[in-house]
């Protein structure tokens, strides 16, 4: 008897259908990867299981009865929880008092209830032994853990009632490697306790590492069920886009120019010690490194945004620079795309035209105005050139997908005469088809001559698109990278504990 | 049986989704108190009272203005009343020494702009939280003019600069004439010009505009001096029309100037909003606020309808902003 079995789902917004016959099993203590291209129906999916939305047609069974799931309370008494792509957690409170706080117990003394605060506790260490980390003190503040310990919380926070179905969305996006080995130690540890898991994610690897099965869903369809252990990472993109996958990453670059950015000694407190590099025109160098590491300041620190960080001395293009603000950096011709798009790349309340002139709207003006017409003109040029799915110009950006954000944050450098380009984890958040359309136009940029900074915690994506890669770990670069380096190696390099990389 | 429910909701939700619903939704409510007042008052629809209540509301409709594109851009000036009290005490003062009553108002919109100064240095530099930076300021402001003036009225008579606050232009108010002029400005600076798009960018998202080269705190403070010399100006026009500047006359009117923006439909959490919603505003409490009196109604069942519409105009734009999110 399998422990999930939904058949015959079918779902329709306004008319449009969105899934078509979906027959969906987990069997019990089984991890099962859903996979597809971003619309789908994964999200869909997993939304009518756990009741958000209700389905058209087709039957949910748990554990052989047939339930009624119309609302989230209904998925919850029927023993599914969904574990959002964000980490919710209550960072005030106790990892006790979190993992209980849908149902704290209750006792009386003197007559009035209160928290039976050690029942509380041991049924939180219990939750947290099953999940492989015993050590985790029930009474620490969860705001004091790492994000990969708050997610474990998390889970343990299902597990609290009768979990029996356990959807996790992306639980590694926010994660880095190591944090994420973490989290999979505790997948292994749920598949004991026979909770079966939906695993959705876009790192292939994970999920032919940890799953034991892989639906895709393509255009509202089941496009393949496999067993893990027998398939190949081909099948499955195939599977998934529907075409031949040619090589997600395009070629390496064999023509590097002049040297274009030379950093010495960037440091900054408690974060960087005496990073020195530098960049090429027509040269995409990577900055890889795991959480801690310090790369996610390198690239603001060059572009100014950090205003603790200090260089030694740097120039670009020949000219002396100095890392003051962005404003600075942008006019000495750096472009920077931030690794947060929705806090810090997009303005979601303007229009994709507003979002993509706006650093360099100066080139738009027109006497004392802004010439929105040229404005919409080269709008229509990026959407067309870059193939931006959006309903126009005057579309507002927030309601993009965010591979087409991605596209937006990346054209608003071109508009300008910028020749460097820093990017933060270009494709965090973006489906596969976008990601490789985004890897390309990157390519493009460098080939037109433009150096690329690409500071990413994706080995894969590192080894797959840099020409070059520096390694930091605990803020001091510990490995210089060929393009030819593998991801393992890149890894390696960033994980050794000991000081003997080269 | 759903469908038949479900188009005219529909065509309500697509109405609602539009980008100027809001202000849609302020011209048919002032459309329809208009029409009541009319239809309830003889004396109501007459071209003396309506231009009487533009040039009452215009040294409001001033402070509102600029309010408008400051709350837009993220910051907050509650000082701006106090400002303009300031302001009349300065011409008073300055022109009760025999200095010209024009250059002593150039000196009153020079303190204003000085003052908005001050206000945006604490937010942006010394990274003051608007509303405490302001308010305590505000505090600041009223404490000097009361000083200054020992809590007396000063008196002003200039009989040319009794123009500003009671002259007529072909039989339109001055003062109501000077408002729509900055209304005007403030809305092609706001639509058309780089720096109006730099007010929406800097509201909308502040990081991500830093991150764009966008002089963030530049804006900012440009907005915070734009709304000391508002305050100013309104001051100007206030003492002007009263004959006289009264150290705590402008304060009372800081809610309602508030109220205005908010009821306008601009976002007290910025990047959103316009002038026109703001000025209709303005005409729709300084038109309610006459009605009422027309009619008779006490001025204490007037406050409770102040600010039943305000509430009224915000939920309304709750609903709408819900529907434009889908």
């Amino acid at each position: 008897m399998s422990r999930l079995e939904m058949r015959g789902i079918d779902k329709a917004f306004a008319g449009v259908p969105v899934l078509r016959n979906v027959d969906f099993v987990v069997g019990t203590g089984e991890v099962v990867a859903l996979l597809g291209a971003n619309g789908a129906g994964k999200s869909t999916l997993v939304k009518i299981l756990s009741g958000v939305y209700a389905r058209d047609a087709g039957t949910i069974a748990v554990d052989g009865t047939v339930r009624r799931i119309a609302t989230p309370a209904d998925a919850i008494a029927a023993g599914i929880r969904l574990l959002p792509q964000e980490v919710s957690v209550y960072p005030e409170l106790s990892i006790a008092e979190n993992i209980s706080i849908a149902n704290l117990p209750v006792h009386r003394r003197f007559g009035i209830a209160s928290t039976d605060r050690r029942l509380m506790r041991r049924r939180a260490q219990e939750l947290l032994t099953t999940l492989g980390h015993a050590d985790l003190d029930p009474n620490r503040l969860v705001g004091s853990l790492g994000l990969s310990q708050q997610r474990v919380v998390e889970i343990a926070r299902a597990l609290a009632g009768e979990a029996r179905v356990l959807v996790m969305d992306e639980p590694t996006a926010a994660l880095a490697e190591a944090e994420a080995e973490q989290l999979f130690a505790v997948i292994e540890a749920l598949r004991r306790n026979g909770v079966s898991v939906i695993y959705i994610s876009h790192y292939l690897d994970e999920v032919f590492r940890l799953t034991d099965r892989i639906v895709v869903l393509r255009d509202g369809e089941v496009a393949g069920n496999f067993v893990t252990a027998a398939v190949s990472h081909e099948t499955v993109l195939h599977a998934m886009l529907g075409r031949v996958v040619d090589e997600l990453y395009p070629e390496k670059s064999t023509r590097i120019g002049a040297p274009l950015l030379s950093v010495v000694g960037l440091s900054q407190p408690g974060c960087l010690r005496n990073v020195s590099f530098e960049v090429a025109a027509g040269e995409i160098l990577g900055v890889f490194g795991l959480v801690g590491s310090g790369i996610e300041r390198v690239g603001r620190a060059v572009f100014g945004a950090e205003s603790a960080a200090r260089v030694t001395s740097a120039s670009i293009a020949g000219q002396p620079y100095r890392p003051s603000t962005p404003r600075a950096a942008v006019r000495a011709g750096i472009g920077f795309v931030a690794a947060e798009r929705k806090r810090e790349g997009l303005i979601g309340m303007l229009s994709v035209r507003e979002n993509i002139t706006a650093p360099f709207l100066g080139r738009f003006v027109n006497g004392w105005q802004v010439d929105t017409q040229a404005e919409t003109r080269d709008t229509r040029h990026w959407i067309a050139a870059l193939g931006i799915r959006c309903t126009g110009p005057e579309q507002e950006i927030r309601l993009l997908s965010g591979g087409n954000q991605q596209k937006v944050c990346l054209s608003r450098w071109m508009l300008g005469s910028i020749s460097l380009l820093i990017l933060e984890e270009p494709t965090r958040g973006v489906d596969l088809g976008a990601r490789r359309e985004i890897y390309r136009l990157i390519r493009q940029l460098s080939a037109d001559g433009l150096g690329v900074v690409v500071v990413s915690s994706d080995a894969e994506e590192v080894a797959g698109l840099a020409d070059r890669t520096i390694v930091l770990r605990h803020g001091e670069i510990v490995a210089v990278l060929p393009g030819s380096a593998s991801a393992s190696a890149a890894l390696a390099a960033a994980s050794q504990t000991t000081g003997s990389a080269a | 049986m759903a469908s038949s429910a479900a188009a005219p909701n529909r065509l309500v939700r697509d109405l609602f989704a539009k980008s100027w619903a809001g202000v849609a939704i302020l011209l048919v409510f002032y459309a329809l108190i208009m029409l009541g007042f009319t239809l309830l008052s003889p004396y109501f629809l007459t071209f003396g009272n309506i231009a009487s209540i533009g040039a009452n509301m215009a040294f409001i409709g001033l402070m509102a203005a600029a309010g408008t594109p400051l709350i837009i851009a993220g910051g907050l000036d509650l000082s701006v009343a106090a400002v303009a009290g300031m302001a009349g005490v300065v011409v008073a003062l300055l022109s009760a020494r025999g200095i010209n009553i024009w250059i002593a108002s150039l000196a009153a919109l020079v303190v204003g702009g000085a003052i908005g100064c001050g206000n945006g240095l604490l937010v942006t530099r010394a990274g003051l939280n608007a509303f405490i930076a302001t308010l305590g300021t505000m505090s600041i402001i009223t404490g000097c003019s009361l000083v200054l003036t020992g809590g007396l009225s000063q008196p002003l008579n200039a009989t040319d600069f009794s123009y500003i606050g009671s002259g007529t232009v072909l039989g339109v108010p001055f003062p109501l004439l000077l408002m729509v002029v900055v209304f005007v400005l403030f809305w092609w600076v706001m639509a058309r010009t780089p720096f109006g798009r730099r007010i929406y960018a800097v509201g909308g998202n502040p990081d991500a505009s830093r991150l764009l080269g966008i002089p963030v705190e530049r804006v900012q403070l440009t907005l915070y001096i734009v709304s000391g010399v508002a305050g100013a100006l309104g001051g100007i026009v206030l003492a002007s029309m009263l004959g006289a500047a009264a150290p705590d006359a402008a304060g009372q009117n800081l809610l309602t100037v508030v109220a205005a923006i908010i009821l306008g439909g601009t976002s007290l959490f910025g990047g959103r909003g316009s002038v026109w919603g703001t000025l209709l505003a303005v005409l729709i409490l300084g038109t309610l606020n006459n009605g009422l009196t027309l009619l008779n109604v006490s001025s204490f069942w007037q406050e409770v309808t102040r600010g039943s519409v305000l509430l009224l105009a915000v939920g309304l734009d709750q609903v709408r902003v819900r529907f434009q999110t889908r």
